[in-house]
């Protein structure tokens, strides 16, 4: 499936997705009201009854969570999003011009990510102001890198989104979706506990969940630490999940894509 | 409107569509289109006439690339719809059945993301986003959200759309599908300008005969996959000499018995059997014409997609026609459903006013209650009736039969856009 790819036609098409996105402001309260509502009650309320793991508190060790739930929210949906476009005809006039669909796809995906991302860094700003992090020189260039890993984790996402968006043909199947995909992608991603005090069940389960990776390579970024489980070197296990997890749903959701039914 | 569509087939300069017994098969067994060959010159308006499921969308994908054809060939602008999809698809425009709008961005932004996506420089442009905005008067609007345009204006922002990238040929899949009578009015005095302005050669698909016959140069009538009729709408109309006489009978029964007594008249060419409903909708529609371009009562806008004129303007519609397009009306909705008693006789005969007193009386003598006789030179209805044995207005149906075929058929075909 190799096709010529146009700059232009990428650029684009992620342009449309940035205006979507702006223009959609209930869209943005909404979703980073909800990961709020999340610092706050889980954050603040389990957090006073649960002591912390070492010198990080209840609250810093969720907050790189917290904002991977947006992150994961934000760039499924976007993918998925390539149903609506078809619902609505603007697909066909997508397809229709002289661009391959690779090019067409490669733009969804980089929008959603730059979308979810944007969102992504709302949220580490909310997590800030509430004190989850230390503001040390370590950690501004910490933060810098953890926007890079936003977007790491959302272009896979995105591209997860899109395989599942040009599989699935209506919008019942959203539900479904939200269900049995993202929730427990999101569960299972170590947002509220730390993988290494769980039985080996769910650890195993965990382990099997990208977004855990995700999760583990912000809290590298914004705290400087990460599971023991995976050791010191686990945020570069992370990292090569997460590229590996990328390429895989990129290439997952392009080719699916490029066969999907219109 | 000139006849310069008659030299089909002769010159292979002018022709900027070529097709070559194009055939399109479905799951291997549902022949969507069925071996047709056509060209079309540069410059001319093009109809596609035929009902729901005919072909003629699927012909369209194929030439513009997005449905791979089974069989056959064609060239578009010159270029090979196989081997040069994207040359085709920079020579082309194509505005969709269904409508394609971003309704979360603007007029002038749906604009820009096209003539971007088709790699138009800057200046170029935004020249022509000027350009077509005024050409569709939509300057005013252009920085609106789409979402809250009429029905008009997204169709005439795509039509804007279309034409952009300056294709050569511009595709309008059912131009005013669901529009009402005065909306489609300008679109086509739009469609009729830039064929003019511009020289963009326009292929349209329709199921309205009245559009086919005021747009187009030369009209294709496609039935079940096949070409069953190329030509001039004057020259289709021509085929069928004489006048046509439509027949109402108050009671339904006595067709069967007063067609035998018709038969046997050598002058009466032939003789079809119609819903009587579709006579009042030709009525109003004759009406429409007439009284050319006045605005008139819509009676046409209570379902979109359902096919009526519109009448008015001059004020002088008797009661009874008012009455019978009312009644015409509730046919078509469905409403009363398709009353098998509302037939008529309609009847192809030479010199036809001066028959009407003869078929009166026949008739009268039969013992039969006539209800009204109707008098008018052939239609394209009547010429569609002629080639393909079946009522257009039939096959339309309701929109919500409409609705329901067009998904059963999407279905049916599974049919994929390549991309």
């Amino acid at each position: 499936m190799v096709q010529p790819l146009s700059g232009q036609a990428i650029y684009v098409v992620l342009l449309r997705e940035l205006k979507r996105y702006w223009r959609a402001k209930a869209r943005i309260i909404s979703s980073v009201a909800q990961s709020f509502f999340f610092l706050v009650v889980f954050g603040l309320g389990l957090g006073s009854f649960v002591d912390g793991f070492g010198s990080i508190n209840y609250l810093s060790y969720m907050a790189p969570g917290v904002i991977g739930m947006g992150l994961l929210f934000g760039s499924v949906f976007s993918g998925v999003s390539v149903i609506f476009d078809r619902q609505f005809g603007f697909m066909k006039e997508m397809l229709v011009a002289p661009v391959s669909r690779t090019s067409i796809i490669l733009g969804k995906i980089l929008g959603g990510a730059a979308t979810a991302s944007i969102q992504g860094i709302i949220l580490m700003a909310v997590a800030g102001i509430m004190g989850a992090f230390t503001p040390t020189i370590m950690f501004v260039a910490g933060a810098f890198a953890a926007v890079g890993v936003m977007l790491l984790i959302t272009a896979g996402f995105v591209g997860l989104g899109v395989a599942i968006g040009s599989t699935l043909n209506d919008f019942h199947a959203f539900q479904l979706l939200s269900t049995f995909v993202i929730w427990p992608l999101f569960m299972l991603s170590g947002v509220f506990f730390p993988i290494d005090v769980v039985p080996l069940p769910l650890q195993v389960a965990m382990l099997f969940d990208p977004m855990f990776y995700g999760v583990e390579l912000l809290r590298w970024c914004l705290l400087g630490a990460g599971t023991p489980l995976l050791g010191p070197l686990g945020w570069l296990i992370s990292l090569g999940v997460l590229i590996g997890f990328n390429a895989l749903m990129i290439g997952v959701g392009t080719y699916l894509f490029s066969r999907a039914q219109v | 409107m000139t006849g310069k569509g008659v030299s089909y087939g002769v010159s292979k300069i002018n022709n900027i569509i070529d097709v070559k017994a194009l055939t399109k098969v479905f799951n291997g067994k549902v022949r969507a289109v069925d071996g047709i060959s056509f060209t079309v010159r540069e410059g001319e308006i093009l109809g596609f006439l035929g009902p729901n499921g005919a072909g003629k969308t699927t012909t369209l994908n194929m030439l513009a690339t997005l449905l791979r054809l089974t069989n056959g060939s064609a060239t578009v602008n010159g270029h090979n719809i196989l081997e040069d999809a994207d040359a085709v698809r920079r020579s082309i425009g194509y505005v969709f059945q269904d409508p394609t709008l971003d309704l979360e961005l603007t007029g002038r932004e749906n604009l820009d993301f096209h003539g971007r996506l088709y790699g138009l420089e800057r200046i170029v442009r935004l020249q022509r986003i000027e350009e077509m905005l005024e050409v569709v008067q939509l300057t005013d609007r252009a920085d609106d959200l789409v979402k809250t345009y009429s029905g008009g204006m997204k169709r005439r922002l795509e039509i804007a759309r279309g034409l952009l990238h300056h294709p050569k040929v511009l595709f309008l899949d059912e131009p005013t599908l669901g529009l009402d009578p005065q909306t489609r009015r300008s679109i086509w005095e739009h469609i009729q300008r830039l064929n003019q302005e511009k020289n963009v050669t326009i292929i349209l698909t329709t199921h309205y005969t009245e559009e086919a016959d005021y747009l187009c140069e030369r009209i294709l009538i496609i039935d079940f996959g096949k070409i069953v009729a190329l030509d001039t709408p004057s020259k289709l109309k021509a085929r069928l000499e004489g006048d046509v006489v439509s027949l109402v009978f108050k009671d339904p029964a006595v067709i069967v018995r007063i067609r035998p007594l018709l038969e046997e008249k050598e002058w009466i060419r032939s003789i079809n059997v119609v819903a009587s409903g579709n006579s009042y909708a030709r009525m109003s529609h004759m009406i429409q014409m007439k009284r050319g371009m006045s605005v008139g009562i819509g009676i046409g806008g209570i379902i979109p997609g359902m096919d009526s004129g519109s009448i008015g303007g001059r004020g002088k519609i008797p009661k009874q026609v008012q009455q019978m397009l009312a009644k015409g009306m509730a046919d078509e909705n469905g409403q009363r459903g398709r009353d098998e008693g509302a037939k008529c006789l309609n009847l192809l005969v030479d010199n036809g006013g001066h028959r009407i007193p003869e078929i009166v009386k026949l008739v009268d003598e039969a013992g039969v209650i006539l209800e009204s006789v109707e008098l008018h030179k052939p239609t394209l209805d009547d010429v569609f009736l002629s080639v393909t044995g079946r009522d257009i207005r039939d096959e339309r149906g309701s929109f919500m039969e409409m609705a329901r075929r067009h998904r059963i058929v999407q279905q049916a075909r599974g049919r994929r856009i390549r991309g």
